[in-house]
């Protein structure tokens, strides 16, 4: 019944895809605005029929209908209601439906926006693209990796319940759908992409279009990705927060690549240039988040993330090399329209650091593809067996990181097309001051390694320059309308949200590039044997073993050993880390107790339960600055939903003018300043 | 003010940045068996895992390891042989970071030479864009904006 249900779901997704892209198509053949308004709607019933599946998903979990395979093998009768729900992407077939019902609520939240422009040909073509994506989708789950998969003979009682890890922390909850909607949201830039390309229309328009698509794709991907971190450090028990597993790499690429073009893209809007690197960053994008499902998916790749061997791969090795020529067959197809008469006439400027900044993103994004894909290559072309790891990708991307950090630190401050000596020194001197005394200061006090004494100097540059920018505008601003400090700083955020949530999007990255150099840097562990009563001391904490004591729920058996810890001869409470025991896993899965701090992070985790002498192994972790890592993240998000919150457009230009009347205008330079996103 | 007074404080910050480093930098790595051990360890991924490496997997397969590396770093080996011994037990699988022979020198030499690249590249783009004085429209871009506003006018 449910299995019928979800299946006629992805039926009806299919056709409704199908016939959307034919009609779309036969709309355009035509110029005929009716028949692509029809198209347009098709993308509705898309929507429907991927919430008839998830829905049919969720409610064979939900009342344990353990005919479905999928249940059987990703639920069982003790799992709790959290996990139960997200059972729905804790594999491979269910994961595919998630990306289809959010491709699908991407398309038609498209669809409804510009159902104005119904017969724009623009519109009709980045519609029918989304629909080919959305029909290769269901048509994934229609062949090699139907979710809705009956159980052949007799219907078991009982199901084998999600992979421990999968069911031992509760941002699993979040964390995989904050990650789908980032990466799959990025298909509707790529089909604007397409269209520009295919309707000739390569100027800015299309940029405008998906301007906020990007952004909240982009937003929801680096929550995905921050998220994925904390999970890792919360549950997998190993003290790290990125492993550069090849599908931490996957997520992170793609961003990589989003990122770059967020700043590029100001380029283009502003003087016109760099068309081809802004649709070949979207082309690349789109292109990694289908590679990177291939690399989670396909099971070619040893990862936590990996789900079993499938044969799912070829079918998207086949749709990444279509989607790939076509996008660049595009563009070389269009490359007379393509050119353009601007220049940048210094490469001090903003011009100049935006295409530096592009270089290093870019940079980046290479090595970590290559190191990610490298073993691959060697065993394919070689027959060898080689590993690529964390040593390699810090080796590489540490310096990548501090250059990036630099020209964050400088590039709010450079003016359009060219700087003179004066400006510079003026906007300049002081972020510039602020940073190298930081970096004496650091390196006096002790700190040490280049890179951490460099990350935290440049971290205080950039927020320098930060806070300077931000003092200007509200200077201006309390000049021209007088008022309270609060006002004013709203005030000065509502005239130009773009420039003032990019800062806080910079600042996000300073809080977490000090907090990853402080963390990679100065974290201390150890391991110890400990009888009840003992104890161990790492960084001025002393850890004394009170005992453990033994939990059976059903859904797991637990040991948790009571640890208490001091500092200074202060108790700060009992910790418990634990093992814990699945039916389903041989293997005991550790949950580690953190002590969060806001200076440093006590990590407790416990290595092997008591002993025949009672004796267990703790290991003990204490790390610096950790909890900023999210903390950081969240700003980042907070400054990406000040730039991107739909806004009274009409209004903020209103504005603007009324403040240019005032009678001391805020200098024009500065006042007019854009921000990277 | 001349030029070489204008100099003269972004001169002051750059010592300032450079004695900072220069302090930073000093730190010796740790020569001691202890931090031998974790570096050997670090370098070395964990049989039993999915990338992480022996320092950082808790599985008990890489502890075993880690007390192997101490007894051996006890024993006198240099970091060198007891690298090699591993390699000759698990193959070169077991180094985190390829080599820099063979084909993984590959991983190594592959963004290097994009760097080097894209820097060139950059460098040739702003000569020429230095030298190429600011275009007037050709008689081809005329047609093409005529072209375009017809588009569009046929569109509306």
């Amino acid at each position: 019944m449910r299995a019928a249900l979800g299946s006629s779901g992805l039926v009806m997704g299919a056709f409704a895809a199908v016939l959307g892209v034919l009609t779309t198509a036969l709309g355009l053949a035509r110029r005929d605005r009716r028949i692509m308004n029809t198209g347009r709607q098709f993308t509705y019933v898309v929507l429907a029929g991927a919430l008839i599946a998830a829905g049919a998903m969720e409610w064979a979990l939900l009342s344990h209908d353990f005919s479905l395979a999928y249940v059987v093998k990703n639920h069982a009768r003790a799992t709790p209601l959290l996990y139960t729900v997200a059972a729905l992407w804790g594999a491979l077939e269910g994961s595919i439906l998630l990306w289809a019902l959010v491709l699908a609520g991407y398309l038609a939240f498209t669809a409804r926006k510009f159902r104005s422009r119904a017969g724009d040909p623009l519109v009709a073509w980045a519609l029918l693209v989304g629909l080919v994506v959305a029909t290769f989708f269901f048509a994934l789950m229609l062949g090699p990796a139907n979710p809705f998969k009956v159980v052949s003979g007799v219907v078991p009682q009982d199901g084998l319940g999600p992979n421990p890890l999968l069911q031992n922390h509760p941002l699993m909850a979040i964390h995989p759908p904050m990650l789908y909607l980032g990466y799959v949201g990025f298909t509707i830039p790529f089909c604007f992409a397409v269209a520009a390309l295919v309707t000739g229309r390569v100027g800015e328009g299309w940029l405008l279009e998906t301007r906020r698509a990007t952004l909240v794709a982009w937003a929801f991907l680096t929550a995905g990705i921050v998220l994925g971190a904390w999970w890792s450090y919360e549950v997998l028990g190993w003290g790290g927060y990125w492993a550069w597993d090849p599908v931490e790499n996957a997520s992170f690429i793609p961003w990589l690549t989003a990122t770059a073009f967020l700043h590029s893209v100001v380029v283009q809007e502003r003087r016109g240039m760099l068309r081809v690197w802004n649709l070949s960053l979207i082309l690349a994008t789109f292109c990694l988040t289908i590679l990177g499902t291939f690399l989670t998916r396909s099971g070619v790749v040893n990862s936590v993330h990996a789900f079993t061997e499938s044969d799912i791969g070829a079918w998207l090795l086949v749709f990444l090399g279509a989607a790939a020529v076509t996008g660049l067959g595009l563009i070389a197809w269009r490359g007379d329209r393509l050119r353009t008469p601007g220049r940048i006439d210094s490469p001090i400027s903003r011009e100049g650091a935006f295409l530096a900044n592009n270089l290093l993103f870019a940079g980046f994004a290479f090595v970590v593809l290559l190191g990610t894909v490298f073993p691959l290559l060697a065993e394919a072309l070689r027959g060898q067996q080689l590993s690529v790891g964390e040593p390699y990708f810090d080796r590489m991307t540490v310096p990548i990181g501090i250059a990036l950090l630099f020209f964050m630190a400088v590039a709010p401050a450079l003016p359009w097309r060219a700087a003179s000596g004066d400006v510079l020194r003026r906007r300049l001197a002081g972020p510039a001051w602020a940073g190298a005394l930081t970096m004496a200061g650091v390196a006096a006090a002790g700190a040490r390694g280049v890179a951490q004494v460099a990350a935290f100097g440049l971290a205080a540059f950039a927020l320098a320059g930060i806070v300077r920018v931000f003092a200007v505008g509200l200077a201006a601003r309390r000049r021209a309308d007088g008022g309270g400090w609060f006002h004013a700083l709203a005030a000065t955020v509502a005239g130009n949200r773009r420039l003032y949530g990019g800062l806080v999007v910079h600042a996000g990255v300073v809080v977490v590039a000090v907090a990853l150099a402080a963390s990679m840097g100065y974290t201390t562990k150890r391991e110890a044997h400990l009888a009840t009563g003992e104890r161990t001391a790492l960084a001025g904490y002393h850890f004394t073993y009170l005992g453990a004591v033994d939990h059976d729920t059903g859904q797991k058996r637990t040991v948790k050993a009571r640890i208490l810890v001091e500092r200074g001869g202060r108790r700060l409470g009992v910790y418990a880390p634990a093992l814990s025991i699945f039916p389903n896993s041989a293997q005991a899965i550790g949950t580690p107790s953190v002590r969060t701090g806001p200076l440093r992070d006590v990590y407790l985790t416990l290595v092997s339960s008591p002993d025949e002498t009672g004796r267990i192994t703790l290991g003990v972790q204490v790390g610096p600055l950790v909890v900023w890592l999210w903390i950081g993240g969240g700003i980042m998000l907070l400054g990406t939903a000040v730039a991107a919150w739909p806004g009274r457009r009409a209004g903020r230009r209103a504005q603007r003018v009324e403040v240019s009347t005032r009678p001391s205008p805020p200098p024009a330079e500065e006042r007019l300043e854009e921000a990277p996103v | 003010m001349s030029a070489a007074r204008k100099l003269l404080p972004w001169v002051a910050l750059l010592v300032v940045v450079t004695g900072a480093l220069v302090v930073g930098a000093a730190g010796r790595p740790d020569s001691s068996a202890a931090g031998r051990t974790r570096r050997i360890a670090s370098e070395l991924r964990c049989p039993v895992c999915q990338g992480l490496s022996v320092a950082d997997s808790p599985s008990s397969t890489a502890r075993a390891m880690v007390a192997d590396i101490r007894r051996r770093v006890d024993a006198g080996e240099s970091d060198a042989a007891i690298r090699q011994a591993y390699v000759n037990t698990y193959s070169e699988q077991i180094l985190l970071q390829p080599k820099g022979s063979g084909f993984g020198a590959l991983v190594w030499a592959l963004p290097v030479a994009v760097l080097v690249l894209s820097v060139g590249g950059l460098g040739l783009a702003f000569r020429r864009w230095r030298r190429r004085p600011v275009l007037s429209p050709t008689e081809a871009d005329r047609r093409l904006v005529e072209q375009a506003l017809a588009d569009a006018h046929e569109e509306t």
